[in-house]
């Protein structure tokens, strides 16, 4: 679900499988000392299967709480689950990461 | 993959016709006759909406939606419940035990179909 | 599966629920507690027209809709039961199916006969009180949005934004999330009816970390819509989190004030929204700054309208009450739970069934027949084994043909119920033994046997109430309808206490209608039993009610067809019963197998009543004659050997047996008397279906085929061939 990788200039994490209502108690505790973390934080999403809003809603809150404490998040590696949501939510420029676009965007919406 | 609906009412040319729409619109279906039979069905396979009718022998819908509210596999399924406008009192019942989303009795199939696209797609 | 094949289920469906219905209605008032049956018929009616609603079948559903509301209202305690809305309830009940009989002959337009028994019907629940609409209620839309509080809000100036673009902003709920609401499908949604141009997730409800609860909703959205939908359609979108989460929709080129109004009741600081709003393209900087200059005069209208915090709380304070009344509800249903544990079986798979086990019985008769001629021990052990499965799967498939003759009961309640209003009798119907099954084939065929018993006793039988109460009796009559089962057979009584026969009035009537002789010296019971003598009837005047034209000879005669047999006592005063003793089934016969030279015949054992040896006085008399001498009665015979051209030549010793249907007597002369013998009856093919005399078929243990003799058929061509002989004679 969620495995870390301490590097010594940042912490990098990888997020598998769903994101969704059904494991987010878990994956928020398993995410919470990695944002308590005194180091950059780069969280891998290629294996994102699913998402949903409550996992929107955990990236937005590793967003805000790592720019309370002046660290960085890069989220990378978007899976196609991941960047139809952030397109549908126009969260793109609100991660502000490099993104591969799926290059469908209008069809996405409009579906 | 196609997201599979559970439609349950005691009704089965309702849930016939309901299941026919459903699957021309590319959802899967499983039917269920009441509460108690919906219950049976829903054992380890992934279901992404549940369609209920309130008045039903056995298990009747609000009762159902709250033992399904009690399974943590399926606690957080969006529910839609088949209401009528006599039964006011019931809507706000099924809401109150977690079935926020509702369909008046008699619908047309069209009209089922437009609430399941508010809350998931094919 | 196409929409003809879910209509066939409909239409099924439907006169299922509408026979449940009548059940209900008929016992309801006599029922102690009513709110369990209340229920399940407002359940019935509420079923039929919702799915009627989904055929586009608009009449069953305005019908419908009236019979629910006055329905609801009864299980609400708001309308009491009486007699005349049972009425009004089953007459409508027969409306409903008369709809439903219109849809399955494929009428399109309802019949201007059948609109004004609607309307009249519809009118009688009106005038209840019942509120009904005189039209169809809206088929499923929506109604009853609360009005966007924006429009309460008085307007400062006539200046309007320039966008051609809705704004919604949409605060989800906490708990949308855990209800399966998921604002990402209602953004999906929304951009099925237009284009989503501008859209901007707010984190601002998200708290710190540690007061995160990831099952809660935080997500806010500030969306620039573009669609040619009307407002109604768009408010739709989100009626099913209207009431826990925040949503405002502004139509395009609302007056600036409305777009105050609307950045005021968000939860974000005015200057964000703003910017939020000109940055999607809502609003022009131009048009936010001349809304901030107006705030200051609305100030002091606005209400801050915490609307999802107010609902929230009210929702708080019903769900302890909510609580209390489902468990209640659910208590009561513990005890129905119990229904419905069968399947539902085509009546012709099972007779197919039946037919197929019949012939694998009979395969196994030869089977071990062949394996008796092998002598190997082994074999006919295992065949044995096999043959005793084979006779426990032919009994069981018998009994799922068993069904509880509690159905057939019930439908005499409507009929009590009609026919007594009709004659102004009150007559009490009470059921016992309705859970005594017999033979769905049987079943079928008493109905109308019993149909005419039930309206003799409504009829003849039970005095009208000032007669009843003239001699001391309650002033309403009591039907009885029993079944049990006694010794292989069914019994069914149907008894009234009523006046009882009238012995002097049946003998009367029986000496003008030549059946007797005024100087037959007869016991009561002998005279009882007068009136199933064909061509008589007691009835003073002829009602419409005792049958169309129908005497008790015919339902005598029916149910003696079905091997049956009926009966009556009657006490003066008292009352009178009828008890009519029918095969429990009609696919097994016990029979008894006589022979002629090599073939095998079968006559129904309860129709045989005595064997005699046709001795070699009686054989000599009877050279020319068909009948012989029965204990100094004349019994007239037929010989099968004849009948049949069996061939061969007669034995020394023949046997005669006597057999009796409708009071006549007849024998019927044959070789061999082979004993009793219980079998399986197989219909004849088409080929013999017109051979007479002959019933049915049945396959011996050796292979051989035994045919069934139609006795009556017999009885009735032994009479006639007298008839015959006696004219030719005279």
């Amino acid at each position: 679900m969620l495995k870390v990788k301490e590097l010594k200039r940042k912490c990098s994490a990888q997020i598998e499988g769903e994101m969704t209502i059904y494991n987010a108690a878990v994956l928020k505790e398993k995410l919470m000392p990695v944002l308590e973390d005194s180091r950059d934080l780069e969280i891998n999403l290629a294996e994102v299967t699913e998402i949903d809003s409550a996992g929107v809603q955990l990236l937005m809150l590793a967003k805000k709480e790592r720019a309370a404490r002046s660290y960085v998040l890069n989220l990378t590696d978007h899976s196609s689950a991941v960047v139809d949501v952030f397109e549908l939510m126009d969260l793109v420029s609100y991660f502000n990461d490099p993104i591969v676009l799926s290059g469908k965007k209008g069809e996405q919406r409009g579906s | 993959m196609a997201k599979t609906i559970l439609i349950v009412d005691d009704s089965s040319s309702l849930r016939q016709v309901v299941s026919m729409a459903l699957k021309g619109a590319g959802y899967d279906t499983i039917e269920a006759c009441d509460g108690q039979d919906a219950l049976n069905k829903l054992t380890g396979g992934k279901v992404h909406l549940i369609i209920s009718d309130v008045n039903m022998p056995n298990m009747d819908g609000i009762t159902f939606v709250k033992e399904v509210k009690k399974n943590p596999s399926y606690k957080f399924t969006p529910v839609i419940m088949l209401t009528t406008e006599s039964q006011e009192g019931k809507k706000s019942e099924g809401q109150a035990a977690g079935a926020k989303a509702w369909v008046v009795k008699p619908f047309q199939p069209q009209q089922m179909l437009a609430a399941v696209a508010k809350l998931i797609m094919p | 599966m196409d929409l003809d094949s879910a209509l066939l289920t409909y239409i099924a469906e439907g006169r299922e629920l509408l026979e449940e219905m009548e059940d209900i209605l008929l016992r309801l008032e006599h029922e102690e507690d009513k709110q369990e049956s209340l229920n399940a018929i407002f359940r019935a009616a509420h079923t039929i027209k919702g799915s009627a609603g989904l055929f586009g079948l608009d009449d069953i559903v305005a019908f419908t809709h009236g019979v629910e509301s006055l329905l609801d209202q009864m299980r609400e305690g708001t309308m009491v039961l009486k007699p005349t809305i049972t009425t009004l309830l089953l007459s409508s009940r027969d409306h409903i199916s008369d709809l439903i009989d219109y849809v399955e002959a494929g009428g399109n337009k309802i019949t201007d006969t059948l609109r004004e028994k609607g309307d009249e019907l519809t009118q009688q629940l009106n005038d209840l009180g019942v509120g009904v609409n005189q039209t169809a209620p809206e088929t499923g839309v929506q109604k009853g949005l609360a009005p966007a509080p924006t429009e309460t809000v008085s307007r400062v100036s006539g200046s309007h934004a320039e966008s051609d673009n809705w704004h919604i902003s949409l605060r989800f709920g906490p708990s949308s999330l855990c209800d399966g609401m998921d604002p990402l499908s209602f953004l999906r949604y929304l951009g099925t009816l237009g284009e989503i141009v501008n859209i901007k997730t707010l984190d601002d409800g998200i708290p710190p970390a540690e007061d995160m609860d990831s099952e809660a909703c935080y997500l806010g959205f500030e969306v620039n819509f573009k669609s040619n939908a009307d407002k109604q359609t768009i408010e739709n979108v989100f009626d099913f989190i209207r009431e826990e989460s925040l949503v405002r929709i502004l139509p395009p080129r609302s007056e600036l004030a409305d777009y105050i109004a609307h950045i005021h009741e968000l939860p974000e600081e005015d200057m964000r929204l703003g910017e939020i709003l000109v940055r999607s393209g809502s609003l022009t900087q131009l048009e936010l700054d001349e809304a901030l200059r107006q705030q200051s005069a609305l100030q002091a209208q606005e209400t801050s309208l915490p609307l999802g915090n107010i609902v929230v709380e009210s929702g708080m304070t019903t769900q302890t009450v909510l609580d209390a009344a489902v468990a209640k509800q659910s208590q009561v249903r513990e005890g129905k739970s119990k229904e419905a544990q069968s399947v539902r079986v085509d009546a012709e798979k099972l007779d197919e069934l039946i037919n197929l086990v019949g012939e694998l019985v009979i395969a196994g008769a030869g089977s071990a027949l062949n394996a008796m001629t092998t002598g190997n021990n082994v074999l006919i052990e295992s065949v044995s084994i096999l043959n005793g499965l084979v006779e426990e799967v032919r009994d069981s498939a018998l009994r799922l043909r068993m069904v509880q003759i509690g159905a057939t009961f019930n439908r005499f309640q409507r009929v009590v119920r009609d026919v007594s209003q009709e004659l102004g009798k009150e007559i009490d119907l009470i059921i016992t033994g309705a859970e005594t099954e017999l033979d769905k084939t049987v079943i079928e065929k008493i109905g109308d046997p019993l149909m005419h018993l039930v309206r003799n006793s409504i009829d003849h039988g039970i005095e009208s109430p000032d007669l009843r109460q003239a001699q001391g009796k309650t002033s309403s009559g009591t039907l009885r309808l029993n079944a049990y089962h006694d010794s292989g057979s069914i019994v069914i009584e149907v008894s009234d206490d009523g006046a009882g026969l009238n012995r002097d009035r049946i003998q009367q009537k029986a000496i003008e209608k030549e059946l007797i002789t005024a100087e037959q010296q007869l016991e009561d019971q002998e005279i009882y039993n007068l009136i199933f003598e064909p061509g008589f009837s007691t009835a003073d005047a002829v009602t419409n009610l005792s049958g169309r034209g129908v005497g008790m000879d015919v339902v005598k005669r029916n149910i003696e067809a079905l091997r049956g047999s009926v009966e009556l006592t009657s006490v003066p005063g008292k009352g009178t019963t009828f008890r009519v003793r029918m095969p429990l089934t009609l696919a097994i016969i016990d029979g008894f197998l006589v022979g002629v030279d090599k073939s095998s015949f079968v006559v129904p054992l309860d129709m045989v009543l005595e064997c005699v040896e046709l001795n070699q006085t009686n054989r000599e008399d009877s050279v020319d004659r068909n009948y012989i001498n029965l204990r100094g009665e004349v019994l007239p015979f037929i010989r099968l050997r004849e009948l049949y051209m069996a061939g061969g030549v007669a034995p020394r010793r023949e046997n005669v047996v006597v057999v009796q249907y409708g009071g006549n007597k007849a024998g019927l002369v044959v070789d061999h008397l082979l004993g009793e013998f219980q079998t399986v009856i197989k219909p004849l093919g088409n080929i013999f279906r017109h051979v007479k005399g002959v019933s049915g078929s049945t396959i011996l243990g050796n292979g051989a085929v035994a045919l069934i003799l139609d006795v009556p058929g017999l009885v009735q061509e032994v009479a006639s061939m007298e008839m015959r002989a006696m004219n030719s004679a005279a």
